[in-house]
């Protein structure tokens, strides 16, 4: 199995021990993963696809042929970027006209869309492709934590176009995370949104923070040692926006951030700098010392 | 009287768009009674003879047809317009919709001057008095605006029935004065101006909660990209939405890289760039040179020469 491996913005310029991680994860999968040279920003779905339509598809698009010149599926793991790939590409292939004016803007960059990959998540791979049981083979560590799950809202909608998990009460999460022997455990509004999407994070940041903390409240009262995501922008949303929130509001709230590569980088016993923990603005040393104290440290 | 207004404006929906809902919903069945009431009252002392809600309703029309037949042939004259321009959309269940939409419109015209003969009668303008921006009329409907947006990917806007799932649903409806119902409802009706100029069109992240949940099966999400495009056309763009188009212009990236992640990860075994438009200044030529034919950079005013800003 080998995918185009798309990293976005994110994750690599914010957070680069998710990619770590993730490389890491793939090559003890076997599964490879192959860099798409001269890939840019998605680009946002709520942001470049609201302000114009046209350059949201046409720079998509640009991505997607590099995928398609590499003659390879779109690995993503970010909900955004999985977001604005995943519909440019269904929208182009059903179309034509559409994909014809978005042609010509390529053509003059000497590429042409030919509709020819699939995108994908890296949690939908997985879950699907590589399976639960081949998942569980590489913790070696396992994570006796409670953590609140965060789907985010562009892995699995709209429903009607994507077909993962149910929108409303999906699963697939809270397994891949239960793998681990972490305990996915249930919160209020779990399946609300972080607020950063949409541009809204950079319009209004008081309206964001507002929907952050009522995750954090509702994550914090359920009693969780952690945060795990799968969208590097939630990921931002969860780590800087508890900083902002507990500024702006004088709360207190501790929860670190995991993407789910950097959960399963703690499960294969990772070292925390690999997984960059320190450079987030919420500290994950209570919670690696919790598990360091349960596994007799090393 | 009073009871009676507030009665009507409950019906139509028209005037105070951010109570009417609220008041849909919840006050249901207590203004109801008390407009019975108050009718009753009425019967007692003038001895009329409305009981219902719609005998009350029917009356207040009567004499608007009579003193404002003009109000009338303007309503024709919009359903023929508006008409005209879909002929290729042909599902009766739109057009159904499209018709209703069209009553409303002139129904609310009709309704402002159905209040004229009242007043003449107390003498003065109580009712309309300082508020002729907040009623509608022809001037403010933009009769291309629905099909716009159904064109950009929405056709499914044209099947909203007004239920109010969205706005049921909506994360952002619950902390902000944004009212999804409303704008598509705006939308449908063609006040563009209205709408695009509203700044809480800006307040959906884009969750999809709402499409998720509507019985039509409406792209709500679109529908609202669709409005923010149309907005930004117009110049209704934030300047911290213009600063991240211009960080993709400068460099590939919404959020480009900075001196510390270099570090980070050079320290983790990562190249110190990433291998996309920060590390290939080709692969950012190509995206530039397609936000050039696209004129995105004139939309956001990107002077390309002093990398700034307009």
């Amino acid at each position: 199995m080998a995918f185009a491996y798309f990293l976005g913005c994110i994750m690599n310029n914010r957070y680069p021990g998710i990619e770590k991680a993730t490389r890491i994860l793939m090559e003890k999968l076997g599964i490879e993963l192959d860099d798409m040279e001269g890939a840019s920003c998605c680009p946002a779905p709520g942001v470049f696809g609201s302000f114009d339509k046209t350059t949201w598809a046409a720079i998509a698009a640009r991505n997607l042929t590099i995928a398609e010149d590499m003659g390879a599926d779109v690995l993503t793991e970010c909900n955004g970027c999985f977001g604005s790939l995943r519909d440019s590409n269904a929208l182009l292939k059903e179309d034509e006209e559409f994909k014809g004016k978005i042609n010509n803007i390529l053509g003059e960059v000497g590429r042409e869309f030919k509709g020819e990959v699939n995108v994908r998540h890296l949690a939908e791979v997985l879950y699907k492709d590589v399976g639960l049981d081949k998942l569980s083979e590489i913790v070696t560590k396992p994570l006796n934590l409670k953590v609140a799950v965060h789907y985010g809202c562009h892995f699995l909608k709209p429903s009607a176009e994507i077909d993962i998990d149910s929108p409303f009460k999906p699963t697939i999460l809270d397994e891949l995370v239960e793998v681990t022997g972490a305990k996915s455990v249930p919160y209020k509004e779990k399946m609300m949104c972080c607020g950063a999407g949409g541009g809204l994070r950079s319009r209004d940041l008081d309206v964001t923070l507002d929907y952050t903390k009522e995750k954090l409240e509702n994550m914090t009262e359920a009693g969780v040692d952690a945060i795990v995501d799968i969208c590097p922008f939630c990921h931002l949303q969860f780590d800087v926006g508890q900083k902002e929130v507990n500024e702006k509001y004088g709360t207190n709230f501790q929860l670190p951030v995991f993407h789910l590569a950097q959960l399963y980088g703690l499960a294969m016993g990772l070292d925390k700098d690999d997984l960059t923990m320190d450079a987030q603005q919420i500290s994950a040393d209570p919670v690696i010392k919790k598990l360091d104290v349960i596994t007799g440290g090393e | 009287m009073k009871t009676l207004k507030r009665l009507k404006k409950m019906l139509t929906g028209d005037k105070e768009p951010e109570k009417s809902e609220a008041e849909n919903s919840v006050g249901q069945s207590e203004p109801e009674v008390k407009t019975e009431e108050a009718a009753e009252g009425k019967q007692e002392t003038a001895e009329k003879t409305h009981k219902t809600t719609e005998s009350v309703t029917q009356q207040s029309k009567e004499p608007e047809t009579e003193v404002q037949p003009a109000a009338e042939t303007e309503k024709q004259e919009i359903i023929e317009e508006k008409s005209e321009l879909k002929p290729e959309t042909s599902k009766t269940e739109t057009e159904k919709v499209e018709t209703e939409e069209l009553e409303e419109v002139a129904e609310k015209q009709n309704e402002s001057k159905s209040d004229e003969p009242k007043t003449e009668r107390s003498g003065n303008m109580t009712l309309l008095e300082g508020r002729e921006k907040d009623t509608i009329t022809r001037d403010d409907i933009d009769v291309n605006f629905k099909n716009d947006i159904m064109a950009a990917g929405a056709e499914s806007v044209a099947l909203c029935f007004q239920c109010g799932t969205c706005s049921g649903a909506c994360p952002s409806g619950r902390r902000t004065p944004y009212k999804i119902r409303q704008l598509v409802r705006r939308a449908v009706m063609g006040l563009k101006e209205d709408v695009i100029s509203d700044d809480t069109i800006w307040m959906c992240t884009t969750c999809y909660e709402c499409q998720e949940r509507c019985p039509r099966g409406i792209k709500i999400v679109d529908v609202v990209k669709a409005v923010r495009n149309e907005a930004a056309k117009a110049g209704y763009m934030a300047p911290s939405h213009k600063a991240t188009g211009s960080f993709v212009l400068k460099t590939g990236h919404g959020v480009p890289i900075n001196p510390a992640t270099r570090e980070l990860r050079k320290k983790i075994g990562l190249s110190e760039l990433p291998p996309t438009t920060h590390e290939f200044p080709e692969a950012l030529e190509e995206v530039q040179k397609i936000t050039k034919i696209t004129a995105f950079d004139k939309l956001i005013g990107y002077n390309w020469e002093t990398g700034e800003l307009e």
